[in-house]
């Protein structure tokens, strides 16, 4: 991985002229087409656009979960597109934290071993895990929860262990698709906030997929997106 | 070891599909363990036979008995160095489900021709100079508690060997045997003198089957045949067979009985493995989006794989082990049973031995492998991006 480690001069993520191409069947579908966009260190980011302009797949492509059909993706220092999968999945697992729309947490597992999850890919002993674990869970307010199951939580609270899961490992960047997306107003008000603490205190990179004008607004940058091309 | 608690809480999670399909998985063990058990037995038994002996019978029938007088021309065919009367006294010991074996032998032959028999010398001695005396197995002494010197009063149903009373026996000598050098020796029969039986008699008696000991296995055919050709045209023809024949006649198609227990226990295995395999697919397809979200936190695809294969085993190792549990308990049970458990008595091999106790894990194993393979490999390919589109 060294080899593709570049100097992180343009920023956290930094995307150059990325194309992106689905094939259905013969058909080829371009979702992305020569794409540019640079997030500066600490900067939060809101993408939006309408359904289908490809917002999703430029945050999956800045996350690693997916690769360009051409061009170049740099985020945290890193360049993603010659790496391979298993590389990709240990370059995930260090340098990005990941927010779902629906929460997406493991249900059989409790709040507490559902952010501790991704401490497992790490050397840590199980201790030092629990107490990672226990500190982010305390970090989105949900300490005296961190012996509920998903089911017993409310979908605010799912969002916070999800939120504490995604930086748990202290990750640089956070990608969020449509965090508030599933929330009530209220609930989606305590969301923003504590992503605006991780990035005003704790200096994280975030960029977050919306379609919601006052999850947006609550980001430094609002870019939009039309059929592959970034508009503004 | 750390990921462990997130496979066991995905198997305890739907558990009531994870206890069918142990339970499923153990019957399928329990069956194979106690069909192998059955067919080691009955191999076991079958093995223990001398490729130095033959077995004289009537050629029409095993009820029919042969002429005393069989025996010294016998004796004379060129290959036979030594013989000696076993006949099947077919005693009852004060009910019938007291079975056991007991036959009237030549004490003297008996001993130099079935060196697997041990006796201490002096209930050797004892048991030679004692025309009523009989020798007892070490598990017969130990399954009626008999002693040197006890009294065993046995009456035949055999219509010749029936006189009014039964016949009284004096217990000289409990054998026992090298079980390292003769394997398979049966400790669970007695034998007594044959003069009695036919003083008893009145001299009427004849030879139910006669032993036949001969200098060169290889010659086991020829020397067989020599035999029946002395009383080819007798009003008693003779069967010759080697002991292993005799006795492999005895536990019935014993070669298709393997054959047929092997297959039914394939058979069970192969359904079991189907149903396991479902179980696990639909296992997987229902954690799509959760397989999806361990590899964006980072987890490789081989660790996924590993994890989904890490359940099938453990469903397996599950079922072998509840399966050996029940086949333990239903073998020992069998044993007990009336009738049945007579006869699987004669079969001093049965129990459930270590092998197969490790043949029945190890396939627990396979199966549990086989059934997750596909659902794990589902799981190596399937896509991030496309698993979370299915949210």
């Amino acid at each position: 991985m060294a080899t593709t480690e570049v100097a992180a001069k343009a920023g956290a993520v930094s995307v150059q002229n990325v194309r992106k191409v689905y094939y259905r069947d013969s058909q080829q579908i371009p979702v992305l087409d020569g794409l540019n966009l640079e997030v500066p260190q600490g900067e939060f980011l809101a993408l939006m656009g309408p359904s289908g302009s490809g917002k999703t797949t430029l945050l999956n492509l800045i996350a690693g979960i997916d690769s360009a059909t051409s061009g170049r993706v740099v985020v945290a220092g890193t360049d993603l597109t010659p790496l391979s999968e298993g590389e990709l999945a240990k370059w995930r697992s260090r340098n990005v934290g990941f927010i779902f729309q629906f929460y997406n947490l493991i249900p059989v597992l409790n709040a507490v071993e559902n952010v501790e999850l991704p401490l497992l890919l790490s050397h840590l002993s199980k201790k030092e895990r629990r107490e990672r674990a226990l500190t982010a869970l305390r970090i989105v307010g949900l300490a005296d929860r961190s012996k509920h199951y998903p089911r017993q939580l409310s979908g605010g609270q799912e969002q916070r262990v999800a939120i504490a899961r995604a930086i748990v490992t202290d990750p640089s960047v956070l990608v969020a698709d449509e965090p508030t997306g599933d929330l009530d107003s209220r609930s989606a008000e305590e969301i923003l906030d504590l992503m605006q603490t991780f990035n005003k205190e704790f200096g994280k990179t975030i960029v977050m997929v919306t379609h919601d004008p006052r999850a947006a607004a609550r980001a430094h940058v609002q870019r939009h997106l039309e059929k592959g091309v970034l508009t503004t | 070891m750390k990921f462990a608690p997130l496979v066991l809480k995905h198997l305890r999670k739907n558990w009531i599909r994870t206890l069918s399909t142990v339970l499923a998985m153990s019957v399928c063990i329990f069956l194979i363990c106690v069909l192998q058990t059955v067919i080691a037995a009955v191999n076991f038994g079958l093995n223990a036979g001398s490729t130095r002996r033959l077995v004289v019978r009537d050629y029409v029938s095993l009820a029919n008995n042969l002429p005393i007088t069989y025996k010294q021309k016998i004796a004379a065919v060129p290959g036979v160095t030594d013989t000696c009367i076993v006949s099947w006294f077919g005693g009852v010991y004060r009910d019938p489900k007291n079975f056991f074996a007991n036959l009237a032998v030549e004490p003297e032959a008996f001993l130099r021709i079935y060196p697997e028999v041990m006796l201490r010398p002096d209930q050797k001695a004892a048991w030679l100079s004692d025309v009523r005396g009989a020798i007892i197995g070490r598990k017969l002494a130990q399954r009626f508690g008999w002693k040197l010197g006890d009294h065993v009063q046995l009456e035949s149903f055999i219509p010749p060997y029936r006189v009014g009373k039964p016949f009284d026996f004096v217990v000289d000598g409990i054998y026992d045997t090298d079980e390292a050098k003769y394997p398979g020796t049966d400790l669970n029969s007695m034998y007594f003198n044959f003069k009695y039986l036919y003083e008893a008699t009145g001299q009427r008696v004849g030879i139910g089957t006669l032993t036949a000991q001969i200098d060169n296995p290889s010659q086991a055919g020829a020397v067989s045949k020599a035999i029946d050709e002395t009383f080819d045209n007798s009003d008693n023809p003779t069967k010759t067979e080697t002991e292993q024949a005799f006795r492999a006649g005895f536990v019935a198609l014993a070669g298709n009985l393997a054959l047929l227990l092997n297959v039914i226990g394939m058979a069970v295995a192969f359904t079991i493995l189907l149903v396991t395999a479902n179980t696990m697919s639909i296992a997987v397809r229902e954690r799509q989006q959760e397989i999806a979200v361990l590899k964006t936190l980072g987890f490789s695809s081989m660790l996924v794989m590993t994890l989904i294969l890490s359940e099938a085993l453990l469903l397996g190792l599950m079922g072998g082990l509840l399966g050996i549990l029940f086949a333990r308990g239903i073998i020992a049970v069998l044993v007990n049973v009336p009738f049945l458990g007579d006869i699987l008595r004669g079969f001093p091999g049965l129990g459930l031995s270590p092998q197969i106790a490790s043949l029945g894990i190890g396939m627990a194993l396979l199966l549990g492998l086989l059934a997750g393979f596909i659902p794990s490999i589902l799981a190596y390919r399937a896509r991030i991006t496309e698993a979370l589109r299915q949210v």
